[in-house]
């Protein structure tokens, strides 16, 4: 961010808080100190790490939206459903399995060990713009074949009679056409990757630390003052940025396809395109296959050889780094998450529901979609904190919320959306004249919206149900932040502590074992999501 | 402008045998249309002489030319879509201008553009977005875009079927005027055989991949020569039968019970067809008497369902019957198709 933009972002949130959480007098103090170099380089050096990791995501999304818009085969639909779960893998176990694949004593490092290499590349900027890039790489790929998918082949096919060689018709009609869609793509991907957290603290630690991982170390220092100063500028950006990205992805999606561009199959005589894939398909393998695998691999072994002894760990009652208990994270992580799912299912449906009328309500409720997304949940952690748990007065009384309740509140405000993308598409399918019917049949509003309607959107939300219990059981930001008494840690948490703190040993197996236990889950919601038709278009 | 020529174009999709063998020539500066029921393979046939299928079997010529291996870039087709297929990312101008970055007029591309947006009625209309036009017009502009580089052939494919009944007559007269301004060699796909009968110079029936007939809308209409053509071409009363020889002219067909009267020299199995105009309550010859089963009114007229024998006969009439009624017809308007 240059300095030019700050004072716009300042003077609007210093008109707008009334000192809630004692932000805009941090952030006088830091104007009048001159905008101390450490936050400058702060706020930069976090766009440059999203600048980069932006970089990667195009730059290995972009070949993979190609492959998939250009070419048949088997599997296609797979790997075009396979690439929503990113979305709901958990940040901190993507960091497991990059460490398993790239560490030191990595899968990587085994291979080469074999033809007497080493390599070190563990803890450093490549390997977290590496990991960002799975991450969000997907995100690009679906964006632009979702938005190919409604050109128009017969526009392609006269811009072809019309005189357009190939290239010519894709640049003159395809291109244009993508445009909007891989530009909202982008914007996308670098709010997340300006918002990174579980990675870069995880594969980064304070060397490389974003503004995220600077604000959580703030509030494990209790210096919540300059914590939220620095969480309210944060939020300013990414919402700014979430602002322009919902003006652009209006834009996208302009074809109304009567005919979608056929695809040529992939398997056939070589050709640049063919050949292309291929390559790709090796990149793909190398950087998402790999640190799965290699996580699950080192799960499976101690000390060199087959063993279920990391699995035994999680079972047995004993303690691990930082009085962590294997067992208590197992079953905090499901309860959470059957708290969370039980608040944003109907959160969830209710928004689509309103959603699904006309007018400003709908614009509302579309920018309150899009809010968990552009804050970060390190943020809502802060928020929750400073205001439920450690509690408002109101009217004389103290009120306050126990630090379950508000994960469980923290997570049903990420999971929620879920709900309503896999709930409102169902819902627009439900013909008006279906209500209509059920209405002069004799059924009341909410007998014909059970007995019409819900059956209708039934596997939207149970696919949005899925989507939520993974987002739960995978939620680390909004987590770290609030489980700070102790007791409260779930999956992810464990996994941070054993990966920072490894007084177990110098393996990986603990934290990778607990990180395959949460691959299985997440995979497990997949699978429901995609029996299910779920979706997650941008 | 040229003569259009397809012989023995075949094309299969995996086992699907889109076409059989379409043998096809369509004069120059004519307005030829293929009809037909859908998935018939009109569209594919379309398809081939744009270049954007390639033929498994057979040859197409523009002229003296084989164009088979010419991709559609460079055949000089212009060709409207059912849904228009504007690009949504261009304004009306450019959508007009795009086949002019190709093929330059000899003139400035503006009056060029201007000229054709003047003859599909849509002056003062290219500073718009397509979504800002109604179906009617955007119809129109894809028509002033696929003829703005002055193609030799101009192939339409159901370019009116999106569009309201009321519109869509209009629309059909519009569209013959502009041809026969330019004079350009047109193929026009449609499924819709009033429309095709309306349209046409001369019309092709397209039926399971093959031609059924080729021909003037009146001679296919009046003289069908398979029972296929004979019902796909407005309505008809189609009846199996037997030809016995005739006592001085013409034969008798045998059907069941009754015999009819008809013109010419038949021998054996036939299939006598009658249009429902043909029948009338008046007529003198091949008197049959039918109970009315029900009545459609059409403003100019009735159309009324007859039973007779137990099949289904229908008939055009000035009046509503009722009750059971005799019905006749002229032996010279029946047709007779051997079987």
């Amino acid at each position: 961010m240059g300095d030019a933009h700050r004072p716009v972002l300042l003077r609007r949130t210093r008109g707008r808080l009334a000192n809630p959480a004692g932000a805009p007098d941090a952030i006088v103090g830091w104007v009048r100190a001159g905008f101390p170099a450490v936050r400058t380089g702060l706020f930069g050096f976090t766009a440059y790490l999203a600048v980069l990791g932006t970089g990667g995501a195009v730059l290995v999304g972009l070949p993979g939206a190609y492959v998939l818009a250009r070419y048949e085969f088997r599997g296609r639909e797979t790997i075009r459903s396979l690439t929503v779960v990113p979305f709901v893998l958990p940040a901190i176990m993507v960091a497991v399995g990059f460490t398993a694949m790239f560490g030191t004593h990595g899968a990587l490092n085994d291979l080469l060990g074999v033809v007497g290499l080493h390599l070190t590349v563990a803890f450093d900027l490549p390997l977290v713009v590496a990991a960002l890039t799975f991450y969000n790489a997907p995100l690009v790929t679906r964006f632009v074949v979702a938005a190919a998918d409604t050109v128009d082949a017969r526009a392609v096919e006269t811009a072809r009679t019309l005189g357009a060689p190939r290239w010519r018709a894709f640049l003159d009609v395809v291109a244009p056409q993508l445009l909007p869609t891989f530009l909202a793509a982008v914007l996308l991907v670098f709010v997340f990757d300006f918002m990174a957290f579980p990675i870069v603290l995880a594969l980064g630690g304070l060397q490389l630390a974003t503004v995220e991982v600077w604000i959580y170390s703030l509030v494990s220092n209790l210096d919540l003052t300059e914590a939220a100063s620095l969480a309210v500028l944060e939020a300013a950006i990414t919402l700014t940025l979430t602002y322009v990205y919902l003006r652009y992805e209006r834009g996208g999606g302009a074809g109304t396809a009567s005919a979608t561009v056929e695809r040529v199959p992939l398997v056939g005589p070589p050709s640049a395109g063919r050949l292309l894939a291929a390559a790709y398909a090796l990149v793909a393998l190398v950087l998402y296959v790999g640190p799965l695998a290699s996580m699950i691999a080192e799960s499976l072994t101690r000390a060199g050889s087959l063993s279920t002894a990391n699995y035994a760990f999680l079972l047995a009652q004993q303690l691990g780094s930082g009085g962590t208990r294997p067992t208590v994270a197992v079953s905090n992580s499901l309860v959470f998450a059957v708290g969370a799912v039980a608040i944003a299912v109907p959160m969830g449906v209710s928004v689509a529901v309103v959603t699904s009328d006309k007018g400003r309500l709908r614009r509302l409720a579309g920018a309150l979609l899009m809010a968990p997304l552009a804050v970060s949940g390190v943020v809502t952690g802060i928020g929750l904190l400073q205001g439920l748990v450690f509690g408002v007065d109101v009217l004389g009384y103290h009120l306050s919320v126990t630090g379950p309740v508000a994960i469980v509140a923290a997570h049903a405000v990420a999971g929620y959306p879920f709900v309503v993308r896999n709930v409102a598409p169902l819902l627009a399918r439900v013909e008006g004249d279906l209500v209509a019917a059920a209405r002069t049949l004799g059924a009341g509003p909410a007998r014909a919206f059970r007995d019409v309607t819900l059956p209708l959107v039934a596997p939207g939300v149970v696919a949005g149900a899925a989507f939520a219990f993974a987002v739960s059981v995978g939620e680390f930001n909004a987590t770290i932040v609030l489980a700070r008494d102790g007791a409260t840690y779930t999956m992810p948490i464990a996994l941070e502590r054993y990966l920072s703190n490894p007084s177990i040993g110098p393996y990986l197996g603990p934290a990778a074992a607990m990180g395959t236990v949460l691959l299985v889950v997440t995979a497990a919601s997949f699978v429901v999501v995609e029996r299910l038709g779920g979706r997650w278009e941008g | 402008m040229v003569r259009l020529e397809l012989s023995g174009v075949r094309r299969t999709y995996g086992d699907v045998a889109a076409l059989r063998g379409i043998d096809l020539g369509v004069r120059d500066g004519e307005f030829f249309t293929l009809v037909g029921p859908s998935g018939c393979g009109k569209t594919t046939t379309l398809r081939c002489i744009a270049g954007l299928e390639t033929p498994d079997a057979g040859a197409i010529r523009f002229g003296d030319t084989d164009v088979s291996d010419v991709p559609p870039e460079a055949r000089g087709v212009g060709v409207v879509f059912q849904h228009y297929a504007l690009f949504p990312t261009m304004t009306v101008r450019e959508n007009v201008a795009y086949g002019l970055r190709f093929d330059p007029p000899d003139g400035s591309v503006d009056e060029r553009v201007a000229a054709m947006l003047d003859l599909v009625d849509l002056a003062g209309m290219g500073d718009r977005d397509p979504d800002e036009l109604s179906g009617g017009q955007r119809q129109r502009v894809a028509l002033a875009r696929a003829l703005a580089p002055a193609p030799d052939v101009l192939l339409l494919d159901e370019p009116l079927s999106s569009l309201d009944a009321r519109l869509r007559d209009r629309l059909r007269l519009e569209l013959k005027r502009v041809q026969r301004e330019l004079g350009v060699t047109t193929v026009y796909v449609t499924h819709d055989q009033a429309e095709a009968l309306a349209v046409s110079d001369r019309l092709a029936v397209v039926h399971d991949g093959r031609i059924a007939q080729v021909g003037e809308p009146e001679a296919v209409y009046d003289g069908p020569e398979t029972r296929f053509v004979a019902e796909f071409l407005g309505e008809n009363n189609c009846l199996d039968g037997r030809a016995v020889g005739g006592e001085t002219e013409g034969s008798l067909v045998r059907a069941g019970e009754t015999e009819f009267a008809v013109t010419g020299d038949h021998r054996g199995p036939v299939t006598l067809c009658v249009r429902p105009e043909s029948l009338d309550v008046n007529a003198s010859h091949n008197q049959f008497d039918a109970r009315v089963r029900d009545v459609e009114f059409l403003g100019d007229g009735y159309r009324v369902h007859f039973e007779w024998n137990g099949r289904d006969v229908v008939a055009r009439l000035d009046d509503a019957p009722t009750g059971s009624v005799t019905l006749g017809f002229d032996p010279a308007d029946a047709v007779v198709l051997e079987r």
